[in-house]
């Protein structure tokens, strides 16, 4: 069964690196945006898994990272005259520096306590940059426009967001081998037994935390590169957070690949959809949505990793698993 | 030599004093059983010696090192282990998984990388007969091997102390011999162990001494012959037809 599932993990794999490097050279600037925008949501949906999937702390303030990200580089780049490559790492260092200290005092919540919480963080930043001169407040702020040509651009923003995810996807993969991902999961499974079995809760939870900021910043960073211009309203969206933890979900959580494969494949439908049904197209991809968790709630890489195999016998033991 | 002791230990939850004022010693290579009514405080005692409660008043002393009010990570990690009533498995991960944990973050910890972590949760699964569930996931496994499970986590650390709360209770007669076993052969490594238990057939055959808790209080304390005829314990616990049972 493992080995199967391993096989057909690496095609997967194989598949979407190629397709990944290939997609801009073959394709127009509509597709190459909306890849690129595919997989910023690809890189949040990664990042979330971190704290939400395997630490199991379900964020729902996660924006607030991409937020800080866009604002760090906004303003380093336009009022402090930095250049990209210096405002492009350091809104990832701000937004973890940011999960640090917010992290501190709301990872000791737990559950619904911790979502809400969080919640109340993006929000309440949403508020704070609303109303800062330094920020431009509600009125949005200008980052300068990129000396390169339309199609260039297009093609840097791709390959800069793909980058970022291969670094979110590769560094998880390498804390999963490691202590710090054992440490994480078995947080996850049980804190207080993980807490008796030497494991420094705290410090394993905030690192999860910051980790997951860090992604979320560069994102953001690149994202109000990108836009040219940002508010408030856009880059603290809390429909941001719930689309990358449906995204999560829909795909696996807790799963390296899952993720990506749920924005991937999100992103996609709802695209299809809107082109047939402009008007009621929200209504067939709620469907859709409900369908993926109802059949497969554990998301959809357990089928496509062929570890379970799609039919009766599966959605029984998952209504066994899952429901009441 | 003493290797673990309370000095006064004491806890109080609102207006209820849990345990009041309760020594113990715990001598190196010792086997040390807790025994005495349910809410008697047993558990308490042990989850202020893990760091889950700071005691009340009192202190704990361990390895001459005064370690009260230190958080749990930090007492798994200076050597004491200890094992829930209530098992707590990592249930998604496997039995292999579940007691790397134990040996990357315990005593021994800082010296392991996980790969090295792994091959001892390996080693500690073979010393407990666990090996054949090593890829199980933890919430397959039954509860004589749940309770097998535990042991092999708080092991895995690495202790020079370890503190087994009910690890027999819900077992079979075979069940609890082979825990007793258990037990004993990891005495014979140089742990030193403190248990707690209602299974008196295995605090005979296991305990080198017993001390005996009430209301919170220590009643009795002394080797099994003694503390088993002692007047106050039988009214307290074991109950009159249980010398009329032995004799």
């Amino acid at each position: 069964m493992a080995q199967r599932g391993d096989t057909s993990k690496k095609v997967i794999l194989g598949i979407l690196i190629i397709a990944g490097i290939a997609i801009p050279f073959f394709t127009g600037n509509f597709i190459i945006r909306f890849f690129t925008n595919a997989l910023m949501f690809a890189i949040l949906a990664s990042a979330w898994n971190i704290i939400g999937g395997y630490t199991g702390y379900a964020s729902f303030g996660n924006v607030v990272f991409l937020g800080i990200g866009a604002y760090v580089s906004a303003v380093l780049m336009e009022k402090g005259g930095v250049p990209f490559w210096i405002a492009f790492p350091a809104s990832g260092l701000g937004s973890a520096v940011f999960a640090v200290l917010i992290g501190l005092p709301v990872l000791r919540l737990k559950g619904h306590y911790f979502a809400i919480a969080t919640l109340g963080v993006a929000e309440a930043m949403k508020a704070l940059v609303d109303n800062l001169d330094i920020t431009e407040g509600n009125s949005g702020i200008y980052l300068p426009v990129m000396n390169l040509s339309v199609k260039a651009q297009y093609i840097f923003f791709y390959f800069m967001m793909l980058g970022v995810l291969a670094l979110t996807l590769i560094v998880t993969y390498v804390m999963l081998k490691k202590k710090l991902g054992y440490g994480l999961i078995a947080i996850r499974e049980d804190e207080e037994a993980a807490g008796s079995l030497g494991v420094n809760t705290t410090l394993f939870k905030v690192t999860s935390f910051a980790l997951s900021g860090f992604f979320s910043g560069l994102a953001g960073s690149l994202y109000a590169y990108q836009q040219g211009f940002i508010k408030p309203e856009s880059v603290f969206d809390v429909g941001v957070t719930v689309k990358m933890i449906v995204m999560a979900v829909f795909g696996g959580i807790g799963s390296l690949l899952g993720p990506l494969l749920g924005a991937l494949s999100i992103e996609i439908i709802s695209e299809v959809l809107t082109n047939y049904f402009l008007v009621a197209h929200t209504l067939f991809f709620g469907a859709i949505v409900i369908l993926a968790i109802v059949f497969t709630p554990k998301g959809i890489m357990d089928i496509v990793s062929g570890r379970k195999k799609f039919g009766l016998n599966y959605l029984l033991q998952n209504i066994r698993d899952h429901r009441v | 030599m003493v290797i673990l002791e309370g000095k006064g230990i004491t806890k109080v939850f609102g207006g209820l004093k849990a345990v009041s004022e309760v020594d113990f010693v715990l001598n190196q290579g010792e086997i040390l059983g807790l025994i005495g009514p349910n809410g008697a405080g047993k558990t308490t005692i042990i989850n202020m010696i893990s760091g889950t409660y700071a005691p009340t008043e009192g202190r704990v002393v361990f390895k001459g090192m005064d370690i009260t009010g230190k958080k749990p990570y930090q007492i798994g990690r200076m050597g004491i282990s200890r094992t829930y009533q209530i098992v707590k498995p990592f249930p998604g991960m496997t039995v292999k998984e579940n007691v790397s944990v134990g040996a990357m973050f315990g005593a021994r910890g800082k010296e392991l990388s996980a790969r090295e972590a792994i091959e001892k949760a390996e080693a500690v699964l073979e010393f407990v007969g666990l090996q054949e569930m090593a890829e199980y996931r933890a919430d397959d496994l039954n509860v004589a091997s749940r309770k097998r499970l535990e042991m092999a986590k708080a092991l895995a650390m690495g202790p020079e102390v370890i503190l087994f709360d009910e690890v027999m209770a819900g077992l079979n007669f075979s069940e609890i011999d082979k825990a007793v076993d258990l037990i004993q052969k990891i005495r014979n490594e140089g742990i030193s162990i403190l248990v707690i238990e209602h299974v008196m057939r295995a605090i005979k055959k296991v305990c080198d001494r017993i001390f005996v808790l009430h209301h919170g209080a220590k009643i009795a304390d002394g080797t099994p012959e003694e503390v088993l005829n002692d007047e106050t314990v039988i009214k307290a616990y074991l109950g009159r037809r249980y010398k009329e049972l032995v004799q």
